[in-house]
């Protein structure tokens, strides 16, 4: 599994802040802890960036740059902004991913060129014109008619990852339906799109959950998408537990998710109240039980 | 080659709840098909129950044509009640209107005395509902519930905000809890689960709220199917609980049906009809011939099997 670290994002208050003085140190703390806790990319995820873009992210970029070895996966809708990233990237020698395009046109036009422009990977996600397909054999046929866009861009399948669209397990209703439909997309795509990897933005699906649940939800999600072929996950790279599934060093809560999913009975007297937490989760999360915010307690 | 029509058989069951005493107490829910499969195995052991809605105060705002089947009795519950019953209603349906802060804000004593009154002149289950005021209500219901000791009341709505206090006062004093939440089966599902922290599982009604014809009703009816499908075929134990659908309020609030009394009447016909095929267990209206309307138009026993 491929770790990209969702820690840099201007949505914290401590990056924002930083960003805005242009003060480097709580950026390189971030970058660093993140390096050295084994994630494999550093996600930039810097907003739309409106004003001062090319002075702003050249600054950001290069402040990582400057730190940590590793590759970055420059986030923003904005195509100017993504533009100087990647060829900031270029520049110095470093490995980037577009994150990302999507099938809107505009994205179409102006983000999914600058792929072959600097010659890197490229998130496509789901999204098109018509807005966010809700089944997982829709989001399928959303992707690949991006996908053969792209290809005739000359963007060869083994540049692109494809992202379906984690959203809140939580909203009422559909959420859950989502969730499914999400790891059904991760298990369909080697065989529509072959070459083409999975990734997924892990920490929306416990969005708008109960704070104290939210890495559970995540982790759980996590164990479910791996086992259905995910490549990459965008998530908290400073979760050290989450590390660990990701580095297959759970195996014992692995193993119980996995005997949840195949429909396992099993009884609740033999585990520790962590272990049934396991088990409850991916319940709620494979669309067996309905989610509450209370769903560890019944 | 024959057509054979297929056969469902689901193993989860709505439990069947009882509120009020003696011979005319009711009895809700008991279904383990979903509303109106007679085609498939199983049973609803008991036909949809009607309540008609009473005020602890003179309504205002009511339409004339509403007002006047009980016109000479409005102004007294205690009586207003005992009309309902000769309409020959299943239930009497009391909402303490007047306790609301920003009605008369009657004190919880006030309402428990006259809830006692009312549950006492009739031979049929009364349901309480406070104002929906959550802080108000946690101070009136608890007091209902206890100067009504042992009555087995339907007492409600218990909300996320008062649900702790109000369970309680339910458990101990024998009574049965409704749960209200706003439109939303996972917020549904949650209060069901807090709830059961103190109450049991079938000792909870659940109101998943009811909006009227043309004002969100459909809303409404997704929910209500929704829980009858996750109880029944999914056996999800936090939604095998009866629906009340407390709808008449919603209806009488139009409009349409403020306009005229014919309308009015099929305006709250048809929102009872809907949610009933929806799967609601005990309807909540106030205009009596709307009862005598949806009744003729469901038939006697056909809805139970």
């Amino acid at each position: 599994m491929i770790v990209i670290g969702e820690n840099i994002h201007v949505i914290a208050k401590v990056v924002n802040d930083a960003f805005k003085a242009k003060d480097a140190k709580p950026i390189q703390d971030l970058a660093k802890a993140q390096a050295e806790a084994g994630a494999d990319y550093i996600d930039l995820n810097v907003g739309f960036l409106r004003k001062d873009t090319e002075e702003r992210m050249t600054w950001i970029v290069n402040t990582v740059l400057d730190l940590v070895d590793l590759p970055l996966s420059i986030d923003t809708m904005n195509p100017v902004a993504m533009e100087i990233g990647l060829r900031l990237c270029k520049e110095r020698g470093r490995k980037a991913l577009l994150n990302s395009a999507s099938g809107k046109t505009d994205s179409k036009n102006e983000m999914l060129p600058l792929a072959k422009k600097y010659d890197c990977d490229v998130v496509i996600s789901c999204i098109n014109d018509k807005g966010m397909p809700a089944e997982g054999d829709s989001k399928l046929d959303s992707v690949m008619d991006t996908v053969a866009y792209a290809n005739d861009l000359g963007i060869p399948n083994e540049r692109i990852w494809c992202d379906p669209i984690v959203l809140p397990a939580s909203t009422a209703g559909e959420g859950q339906k989502n969730a499914v439909a999400t790891y059904e997309f991760v298990e369909m795509l080697p065989e529509a799109l072959p070459g083409i990897q999975s990734l997924v933005g892990l920490s929306n699906v416990s969005s708008g959950t109960p704070i104290e649940n939210r890495e559970l939800l995540n982790r759980v999600y996590l164990v479910i998408l791996a086992r259905k072929g995910l490549s990459a996950s965008i998530h908290d790279a400073l979760d050290e537990d989450m590390m660990k599934l990701c580095r297959g060093k759970s195996q014992n809560t692995v193993d119980l998710i996995y005997r949840t999913m195949d429909g396992e009975d099993i009884d609740f007297s033999s585990l520790s109240q962590e272990e049934i937490n396991y088990v409850k989760t991916t319940k709620v999360l494979t669309g067996e039980t309905l989610y509450s915010d209370a769903w560890l307690e019944s | 080659m024959e057509y054979k029509a297929p056969v469902e058989a689901y193993t989860g069951v709505v439990r069947e709840e009882t509120i009020g005493k003696g011979e005319k107490a009711l009895k809700l829910g008991g279904e383990n098909i979903l509303p109106l499969h007679f085609f498939d195995e199983g049973s609803n052991p008991n036909p949809p129950r009607f309540a008609l809605e009473i005020l602890d105060m003179k309504p205002e705002g009511w339409p004339e044509h509403l007002v006047e089947p009980f016109k000479d009795v409005i102004s007294d519950p205690v009586k207003w009640a005992k009309r309902c019953e000769d309409f020959g209603v299943d239930a009497v349906f009391l909402r303490l209107v007047s306790t609301d802060p920003a009605e008369k804000d009657s004190p919880a004593d006030e309402a428990a005395s006259l809830t006692k009154k009312v549950a006492e002149a009739i031979s049929i289950p009364l349901i309480v509902y406070g104002s929906g005021d959550d802080k108000k209500d946690a101070e009136v219901l608890p007091k209902v519930a206890e100067v009504c000791d042992g009555m087995n009341l339907l007492i409600g709505p218990v909300q996320k905000e008062n649900y702790e206090v109000l369970s309680k006062a339910i458990l101990d004093h024998g009574h049965k809890a409704s749960a209200l939440s706003p439109l939303d089966i996972n917020l549904l599902k949650e209060l069901n689960v807090k709830s059961c922290h103190t109450l049991s599982p079938d000792m909870i009604v659940i109101d998943p709220e009811s909006a009227a014809l043309g004002y969100g009703m459909e809303y409404s009816f997704s929910l209500m199917e929704r829980v009858k499908q996750l109880g029944v075929i999914v056996k999800d134990s936090m939604t095998q609980m009866p629906i009340i659908a407390d709808l008449g309020g919603e209806c009488w609030k139009t409009k349409q049906a403020i306009e005229n009394k014919e309308q009015g009447l099929l305006w709250e016909g048809m929102t009872a009809l809907s949610l009933l095929l929806a799967g609601a267990n005990i309807i909540v209206i106030r205009h009596p011939e709307t009862l005598k309307l949806v009744k003729e138009t469901i038939g006697g026993e056909i809805w139970q099997k």
